[in-house]
């Protein structure tokens, strides 16, 4: 079982993000990066696979030397191996651009796989197009938001989430599957795991290596402003007598709010 | 020995801080008759609330009171754990609540000066964005910084950088009499007289209210990580810390968690601790400037944790992992919140902790009551939380009221006789209020708690001021 893991490096979600408006970009300093969230869970499910079926899990992020760090987790969590492809590109919110440099890395140099796993969405860009842009390049079979699933032979099952129900997908090896939250719970990295993680090293692959052309990767999309979600207002306090308070609080839900 | 409160004094109250901050409806006013301590029978209503806005009006509160012979009770976040904060003789509860103002951040002092109602969950945010640091780390943030200082708090980060009274330079207090007075300042030494400023600290209220404080920072460490570290038993967990002190490693906290606890918390919580495995935790969190060091201090830390027989070593170093992390452990209390009769707040000698820590259990064999235990190991702060209920196949099951009712008492009385023994205090970072004066004797001599009352006398001559706290006059 070969099993290949796309990560991002995205900002902690406790983070408080600024932006930078003459750039249109988050301002870095100061922010601390992790693994994506959904990330996370596909890479504890590439392990649980490993562990119980054998194999191999690799993983792989797309960006700037930075990026390093999540993946020197990801070998610290149990990964065998991490590629770095590198793409000072930074941030371009552009998933098109993602899909191509991945499957383009997938069709020349690393065509060996039985699975590819993905987070169902990075956290801050928040797209959810990479994965499915690679099944469609690659002419995969995809099962997205996955909260469980089952590897036996040269097939799988998993259920995904569709509205108020869950769907029962079956599908053939090699495909590629997103990971939704409660898929698994990730495993802590041990001290023993990251320490070992820091003495390994990580292959270095550059666009060029992979054979793309920079034409190839025009921007598919104009950033045009970036802005904060406007500040939610505080709640609205109605003081009376409660007999009162009620009556306003029935006014303000039929006429103001238009709610009831 | 007090006077009634009359409407006179009620008109004269509103006078003073407006109609609508003098609170006589007794609905509302028992909000303010309690704090966290669990029985309701320290509980004591006062005849009005008041809550001031300012140092002078707290001050002509204060004066006229005391012309009136009328207690008052200073109140803050009431987070408080052994009643500090219960108007217990009635009269005048001063809430602190409105002065919430931070009034200065001084960079080149690295200082802060906030008023007496500023909470922490308020206080930290502020300070982080400063990029600067205040070390001592009490359990609930909504706690306020007055009655931070009037305790003299510490939390869990005490191993490394000490309790609340080391990081206060400075502080506003006004005096029963209604005099304001200002103590210390933006200082780093002073050895100018008396130094009133820390007899004013952990006072508990007694002696004057604290309005305003002058707080010192520290620049911010770059990073922390928490290492999560399962043992078989608790004996190996305990027994692992004075050995990292002996090896001089300095960590930023060190806590001992038992896994019943932890597991309750997780199921309240709905969040996953990193480990299932063993049966005791130890929670070691380090500060450190660089990786390299960061790298260095946990492997130091995890060889002496494997050597005592620890199962593995779980590292959160993310911001959001680290959160989960720290609110397992903190909201522990809330999670076993309603079961819990009292938490002890014992300080032993560091070297001391982990025989106490034995003496916990036998007592809790012998009485055949859960005494959960878990706390600061590397500072000998250890919580022991005295339930009405026993633990059992992973359920909390209550006991009946006749069955703890006896042995609440037999229990603390044992647990304060070890802590005597082992040259411990009966409590090391929530104070005595109510709760614990019974048992000042314990470990106080005669002479040093009459030495405390004429101190009071001195303060306070007409023992207005948070009466029956701490010692009887």
């Amino acid at each position: 079982m070969n099993i290949f893991v796309f990560v991002k490096r995205v900002p902690d979600t406790e983070s408080k993000i600024k932006i930078n408006h003459e750039t249109n970009s988050i301002i870095e300093e100061g922010l601390n990066f992790v693994l994506s969230p959904y990330d996370e869970y596909a890479v504890e499910e590439a392990l649980q696979i490993r562990e119980a079926k054998g194999g191999q899990v690799t993983v792989f992020s797309v960006g700037p030397d930075e990026t390093r760090t999540i993946l020197k987790k990801c070998l610290a969590m149990g990964a065998d191996e991490a590629v770095l492809i590198k793409d000072d590109a930074g941030e371009t919110f552009d998933a098109l651009r993602t899909a191509k440099i991945i499957s383009h890395a997938l069709k020349t140099k690393y065509t060996e796989f039985d699975l590819l796993l993905f987070g169902k969405q990075s956290v801050g860009a928040d797209s959810a197009q990479v994965p499915s842009m690679v099944a469609a390049m690659l002419d995969l079979p995809q099962v997205n938001v996955v909260t469980k699933l089952e590897i036996e032979g040269n097939s799988g099952t998993a259920l995904r989430e569709i509205e108020g129900a869950r769907e029962k997908v079956t599908f053939m090896l090699p495909a590629v599957i997103s990971a939704q939250k409660g898929l698994n719970e990730p495993r802590y990295e041990t001290l023993k795991g990251i320490m070992a993680a820091k003495r390994k090293e990580i292959p270095v692959v550059t666009l060029e290596e992979l054979g793309i052309q920079p034409d190839e990767l025009a921007a598919g999309l104009e950033l045009t402003k970036m802005e904060s979600p406007p500040v939610k207002e505080s709640g609205k306090i109605i003081e009376d007598e409660p007999s009162e308070a009620a009556k306003k609080l029935a006014e303000f839900l039929r006429q103001d709010a238009k709610v009831i | 020995m007090f006077n009634a409160l009359t409407d006179r004094v009620v008109r004269e109250l509103k006078k003073i801080v407006g109609e609508k901050n003098v609170i006589c409806d007794p609905e509302k006013k028992i909000d303010y008759s309690h704090d966290e301590f669990s029985l309701s029978d320290i509980a004591h209503e006062p005849d009005v609330v008041v809550k001031s806005n300012s140092t002078q009006e707290v001050s002509r509160i204060l004066s006229l009171a005391n012309e009136e012979k009328i207690p008052v009770t200073p109140r803050g976040g009431a987070t408080g754990l052994c009643g500090g904060c219960v108007p217990a003789s009635g009269g005048i509860v001063l809430s602190l609540e409105r002065m919430n103002r931070i009034v200065e951040v001084d960079r080149y002092n690295q200082m802060i000066v906030a008023e007496a109602g500023v909470m922490l969950m308020d206080f930290y945010p502020r300070v982080e964005e400063e990029g600067l640091f205040f070390p001592p780390h009490p359990g609930d943030e909504t706690a306020m910084i007055g009655g931070v200082i009037a305790t003299n708090a510490g939390g869990a980060r005490a191993v490394k950088y000490g309790v609340v009274r080391n990081y206060i330079r400075g502080l506003e207090v006004v005096l029963p009499s209604g005099a304001v007075i200002n103590l210390g300042g933006k200082l780093m030494k002073s050895s100018t007289g008396y130094n009133l400023l820390h007899l004013m600290i952990g006072s508990e209220g007694t002696l004057g209210i604290i309005t305003k404080a002058t707080i010192q920072l520290l620049p911010s460490p770059q990073m922390s990580r928490s290492l999560i570290i399962p043992y078989e038993n608790l004996k190996d967990a305990i027994d692992t810390v004075p050995e990292l002190l002996a090896k001089k490693i300095m960590p930023l906290a060190v806590e001992f968690i038992p896994k019943d606890v932890i597991q309750i918390t997780e199921k309240f919580l709905r969040k996953r601790w990193p480990s299932t495995l063993g049966s005791t935790y130890l929670l070691i969190i380090c500060d450190a400037s660089t990786e390299e060091q960061m790298d260095k201090l946990s492997e130091q830390v995890a060889a002496i944790c494997m050597e005592r027989n620890a199962l593995d070593v779980f590292v959160a170093d993310n911001p959001s992992k680290q959160q989960q992390v720290l609110e397992i452990r903190s909201k522990i209390y809330e999670a076993i919140k309603a079961h819990t009769l009292e938490i002890l707040d014992i300080a032993v000698p560091r070297a001391e902790i982990a025989q106490h820590v034995k003496r916990v259990q036998e007592v809790s064999q012998e009485y055949k009551i859960w005494l959960p235990t878990f706390g600061h190991a590397a500072d000998g702060n250890v919580h022991t939380h005295i339930m009405k209920a026993v633990y059992e196949d992973g359920h909390i099951v209550p006991l009946p009221e006749e069955d703890w009712k006896n042995k609440l008492e037999n229990v603390r009385r044992e647990l304060y006789r070890d802590c005597k023994e082992r040259g411990g205090v009966i409590s090391g970072e929530h104070g005595i209020g109510i709760v614990k004066k019974p048992y000042l004797s314990y470990v106080l001599d005669e002479e040093s708690i009459s030495l405390m009352r004429g101190i009071k006398r001195t303060f306070d001559p007409n023992n207005i001021l948070n009466p029956g706290k701490i010692f009887d006059l």
